[in-house]
């Protein structure tokens, strides 16, 4: 038993430890290890805005708060071309851009009004431009990974493994 | 369970060898042990014990990586198995990958494989219709093929054997063309699924739509609770391995329940090269058997040797089974060995939408839904193809989702769902069919490579 928790405390040290040089170095790494996405801190927290704009923290965690974000690069990472990959990231700094051309600041600059305000009239503009890609895959993953968060399935909209409700096919509408 | 015992040809000689531990493998076990018969089956792929082996069975949507989807790579990886709609993040560890077993395609064929103990029954679709005699004297009436050895009336009884130890929810709707079982209360229909039924059986009088029979326990029987299974509790994650054993596969029922006779010997990792003939005796005594993990070719006798290792592999396997009585495969002296291959054609769906009763709604989860039995060619040849094909029907109430904007007011909308406006009911069908053996459907070795000293096709 004292060997198991010696192990445990020596693997939060080690973790410890590893953590302390990229604070120290302002190392460019991101959340979480991705394969082929090559992302730096400044857009992780971009898409972090950004998901917190769609789903905002409220009296309930939003969408950053629960990690979306973090899903949407991953998903990113695996399961999109090369091509959508390359978009996405395209459309992300033309999100910026419009930002500045907007309100004469960085959308981490702008106030919450603003952002949201961004966002939806990129969603109102449907084109094939590379940011109205962005914006589609960003919003579907966020919104995807925030339902399917371990914070929303447990306490909001709950997932049953197992249904409580028998089925009924009759049930009123 | 008996350790395999020492080299001696005493310890690898039982009485009977099951070749495969799938659907029709665990069968053989089950019938061969219960009757006194010392067995031993070989299953080329690792173990899959029932409960234990299942390790994605309780596992929330958030604890997969890709909340269930497979990664690009591995599509592209995976051409073939990526066809197959159970191929998720949930049961990929249930499917042959392409590139574990590959084989050339002259036309394209997706071969869906799951090579491991219980075999595709972790993750078949389980409905289990009968047959009829329709079906059965298709080929006497139409010409087409050969005719069936057997009649309905001869398969009834063992229909029925099978039927109560797996547990089959179902109605007993009287109809000729799908002949009753011994059934299970069904899963009910909803009100669109019935006013269909209705409306089909008014409109068309030989055409019947009925509560798909499925092999769930709806209200398990004494028989069932004996293997260590329990009521289906709906949770539509079967492909998984079901902890309550509420569907039907080997793993949780004809396995474990050869297992407790104590005349089971299961025998994982083997890949079964080929059939002993003995040229003397003019018999099968036993088979040559390659551990996929020491590659080391061992013997196994049996004086019942039962090849259950699906068709086309029960096929290869005979074919790989060559002698100087047999240089073409054993029993194979008419040349029809790997010819004649038929498959279940069901590929082919339709969608529609329908505008009334939006009065119900669906609550809850349900396993079946609606069948229609076959309704062509039944009585009398009347279309321009032969025999016919049954359709899987099912209804679902919509919802107008409206994730439209972004903000507090989306947040709300996500978070109450049943907020939501609902939408019409849709409507969708799969059709299913027979098709009909030919010559040119083959599928035969490629002697010029081998994997694990066995031929691959």
């Amino acid at each position: 038993m004292r060997r198991r928790t010696a192990i445990r405390d020596m693997i939060i040290f080690a973790g410890g430890a590893t953590l302390l040089p990229s604070c120290l170095t302002r190392s460019e790494k991101v959340s979480i290890p991705l394969k082929k996405l090559k992302i730096t801190v400044a857009q992780e927290k971009l898409l972090a805005e950004i998901a917190s704009t769609i789903i905002p923290q409220t009296d309930t965690p939003g969408a950053k708060e629960v990690g979306a974000h973090l899903f949407a690069l991953k998903m990113l990472d695996d399961c999109y071309e090369k091509t959508d990959q390359e978009k996405f990231l395209i459309g992300l700094a033309q999100l910026d851009d419009n930002a500045a051309k907007r309100f004469g600041d960085s959308f981490l600059d702008c106030n919450g009004k603003q952002r949201q305000e961004l966002l939806e009239s990129i969603e109102q503009n449907k084109d094939v431009s590379e940011l109205a890609h962005f914006y589609e895959i960003m919003k579907d993953r966020t919104i995807e990974g925030y339902m399917n968060s371990k914070y929303v399935m447990t306490n909001l909209v709950i997932y049953e493994l197992i249904p409580s409700m028998p089925y009924n096919g009759y049930a009123p509408a | 369970m008996p350790e395999l015992q020492g080299d001696s040809v005493s310890g690898r000689t039982f009485d009977a060898i099951v070749i495969g531990s799938g659907m029709s493998g665990g069968w053989a076990a089950k019938e061969f042990t219960e009757k006194g018969l010392k067995t031993l089956v070989l299953e080329r792929g690792r173990d899959v014990k029932h409960n234990v082996d299942y390790p994605t069975t309780n596992m929330f949507p958030y604890e997969f990586d890709h909340l269930g989807e497979i990664p690009l790579d591995e599509k592209k990886a995976n051409p073939i198995i990526n066809r197959c709609y159970a191929f998720k993040e949930d049961a990929a560890h249930f499917f042959v990958k392409d590139a574990e077993h590959p084989y050339i395609q002259d036309k394209p064929f997706d071969w869906i494989r799951g090579y491991q103990v219980g075999g595709k029954s972790l993750m078949w679709a389980r409905a289990t219709q009968r047959w009829s005699n329709f079906d059965f004297k298709g080929p006497a009436r139409d010409g087409f093929a050969v005719d069936w050895p057997i009649r309905y009336k001869d398969i009834a009884p063992w229909y029925s054997h099978v039927e109560k130890f797996a547990g089959i929810s179902g109605n007993k709707d009287g109809l000729r063309e799908l002949p009753d079982g011994e059934f299970l209360p069904p899963f009910p229909l909803n009100a669109v699924e019935d006013y269909f039924k209705k409306h089909v059986s008014d409109k068309y009088p030989n055409r019947y739509v009925i509560n798909e029979r499925v092999a769930h326990l709806t209200k398990p029987e004494p028989i069932h609770l004996e293997q260590g299974r329990a009521k289906c509790q709906t949770r539509l994650l079967c492909q998984r391995g079901c902890p309550f054993g509420g569907y039907f596969s080997s793993n949780s029922s004809t396995l474990p329940w050869a297992a407790r006779t104590g005349n089971l010997t299961l025998r994982p990792f083997s890949v079964v090269h080929s059939v002993i003939y003995d040229e003397q005796k003019g018999k099968a005594t036993g088979v040559r058997v390659i551990d996929s993990n020491t590659k080391e070719m061992i013997e196994y006798f049996a004086k019942v040797i039962f090849v259950n290792a699906g068709a086309l592999n029960s096929n290869l396997l005979l074919l790989n089974s060559t002698s100087h009585r047999f240089p073409n495969g054993l029993g194979n002296d008419n040349g029809i060995m790997g010819k004649f291959v038929a498959f279940h054609n069901y590929s082919a769906r339709i969608s529609a939408r329908f505008d009334g009763l939006k009065q119900f709604k669906e609550v809850g989860r349900t396993v079946g839904g609606g069948y229609m039995p076959r309704f062509r060619n039944i009585f009398k040849q009347e279309t321009d193809f032969l025999r016919g094909y049954a359709c899987g029907f099912s209804a679902y109430r919509s919802r107008d989702s409206d994730s439209s904007g972004v903000g507090v007011s989306l947040k709300e909308r996500l978070l109450h769902p049943e907020l939501e406006k609902l939408g019409q009911w849709g409507v969708g069908s799969h059709m299913m069919g027979e098709t009909i053996p030919k010559e040119t459907n083959t599928v035969s070795l490629d002697t010029s490579k081998k994997m694990l000293g066995e031929c691959l096709c």
